[in-house]
């Protein structure tokens, strides 16, 4: 079943086609990556369906529903939620709070005001076990700045997570980390995925990443999609493998 | 050893004020980034409504039920303030800064006017909630325990406050929306509201000190400007946007102002100027600020 779909999406930032007449359908359930050269227009593309980007023409579909015109909030609110490439957190609040402060907006407990932050009892033990499953238990009393470059970028994924999306978007969620916690990161983010039944679409630049995690995968160039199938089918299409992977 | 005692506990007065004043404009900034100069305003404000307030009890309930006039000359304040921030300061938080402090500046013009026009030109005294508090004997003077009152609501405030960003939901919110406003609006919290109530608390603190002050001392028109630039001056020493900074801020400031009194009150000010500068120097986002 299809989940999103786009249909003739175009941004275009004076000459350059920064996404040009996409037409793009995530079926439930997957994990899709997104792959391209740089500036082929995939993070302007997750710009555009999760709302921080305007587009000039198009349409976007999310469960059978108009979303082209909603905003940021409205769109999380429906369901979509995304982590970014320089992870987005409340620097000087706890690894909790930041988490919290999703499942508050999610469960619309932001109008009690006066209600004291840690006694909530439904929202402390689901702040808990969010943290567990990105592997941060006991890290919740961390300021988000003094983490560690891997955990930072665990817990924005985390904190989209908390929002319990239907639709999670993943930019680059192991850019600047070691090779060695890359792994960790996408063993971790892929098992919580794939557990939760959450549909997700990750901009990759690392194609072992992409082929090891991935149900399908779409190339961007130049604004457009170049090609669009299992990661058997992208290995083995000479166009993607003579531009992007080099090997050609 | 008396002429001490009684200097640290008038510093200690002084600094409860100035704490209420700093403490609001900082959070103010911290939320919203902007520099509001009507702060001293609400300072005065407070201290007019709280006056006439009194003027209008004493002798029609007892004296210490007077002392209720005081939070509800600052919630006056505060509401008054929560009704400013959405219609005349928020279209402007996206201007560069200069447009801000001329608004803000022209709101203090405004609402000094405004005091004369409501309140008259003439001083306002209320000094009537200090007769049940009687005084204690301190160097041949008699020092006024109600002084004692207003050095409680200071530690109570700043005791509070501290509770309110630190330990309640809200505060986690106003901590979210002053660090990262659009992400925390993107979360879907609704950060006009932050604005507002953080704006009514600030109001409120600044309400309150004047509140507070009046029966020392007559509301005057003039003493926003006045309780303004000492709050910009403890800011600055503090660090503004920062709680702490304001009360530490508040304590130099108020201890350095009692010395000068006392020991050279022809360079009183100068000092204090002196000291900021210094601090802008040393440490330009304050003690406790953040660059």
């Amino acid at each position: 079943m299809s989940l999103l779909r786009t249909v003739n999406l175009k941004k275009h930032f004076g000459e350059t086609r920064a996404v040009d007449g996409v037409d793009f359908v995530v079926t439930e359930g997957e994990v899709l990556a997104l792959v391209g050269p740089n500036g082929a227009g995939k993070t302007s593309l997750v710009n555009l369906l999760s709302a921080y980007l305007t587009p000039d023409s198009g349409e976007i579909i999310f469960l059978d529903q108009d979303i082209t015109n909603m905003s940021v909030t409205g769109r999380i609110k429906a369901g979509i939620a995304r982590s970014f490439q320089i992870v987005n957190l409340f620097d000087d609040l706890t690894a909790f709070d930041n988490v919290a402060l999703s499942i508050f907006s999610r469960e619309n407990k932001t109008l009690k005001l006066m209600s004291l932050a840690d006694h909530d009892h439904e929202v402390n033990k689901e702040t808990d076990e969010v943290l567990e499953l990105f592997g941060l238990g006991g890290k919740g009393h961390i300021l988000a700045k003094e983490m560690a470059q891997g955990e930072r970028k665990l817990l924005d994924v985390a904190v989209a997570y908390a929002l319990r999306p239907k639709f999670l978007f993943l930019d680059e969620p192991t850019s600047g980390v070691s090779t060695r916690d890359k792994a960790q990161i996408m063993d971790t983010i892929s098992s919580v995925v794939r557990a939760g039944h959450i549909t997700a679409a990750v901009v990759e630049h690392d194609m072992d990443v992409v082929f090891k995690y991935s149900d399908r995968i779409v190339v961007m160039s130049d604004g457009k999609i170049l090609a669009d199938g299992s990661p058997d089918e992208i290995r083995a299409n000479k166009e993607v493998e003579t531009i992007f992977l080099g090997t050609g | 050893m008396d002429i001490f005692i009684l200097q640290v506990l008038n510093a200690l007065f002084y600094a409860a004020i100035l704490f209420l004043i700093a403490s609001g404009l900082t959070l103010i900034y911290g939320v919203m980034q902007i520099v509001n100069m009507a702060h001293g305003s609400f300072f005065a404000l407070g201290a007019f409504v709280t006056a006439w307030l009194i003027g209008q009890l004493a002798g029609n309930v007892h004296p210490l039920l007077l002392l209720l006039a005081m939070p509800v000359g600052a919630f006056i304040v505060a509401v008054f303030g929560m009704a400013l921030e959405p219609t005349l300061l928020r279209p402007f938080y996206k201007r560069p800064e200069e447009y801000q402090l001329l608004l803000t500046f022209g709101i203090l013009l405004v609402l000094e006017d405004l005091m004369r026009v409501l309140f008259g030109g003439s001083p306002l005294a209320a000094d009537q909630p200090m007769a049940p508090f009687g005084s204690m004997p301190v160097m041949g003077l008699k020092y006024p325990n109600y002084n004692f009152l207003v050095i409680a609501v200071g530690i109570a405030a700043a005791i509070g406050l501290w509770a309110f960003v630190y330990r309640t939901r809200f505060g986690v919110m106003l901590r979210a929306t002053s660090q990262n406003m659009k992400m925390a609006s993107a979360l879907g919290l609704d950060v006009g509201r932050v604005y507002v109530l953080a704006f009514g608390i600030g109001c409120f603190l600044a309400g309150l000190g004047g509140a507070i002050v009046v029966p020392t001392q007559t509301a005057v028109l003039g003493m926003a400007l006045d309780a303004l630039i000492i709050a910009f001056v403890v800011v600055v020493v503090g660090g503004i946007g920062s709680l702490k900074g304001a009360l530490i801020g508040a304590v130099i400031v108020s201890f350095v102002r009692t010395a000068g009194v006392q020991f050279f009150p022809e360079i009183e000010l100068a000092v204090l100027y002196l000291i900021a500068a210094g601090v802008l120097l040393w440490r330009p986002t304050g003690l406790f600020g953040k660059a």
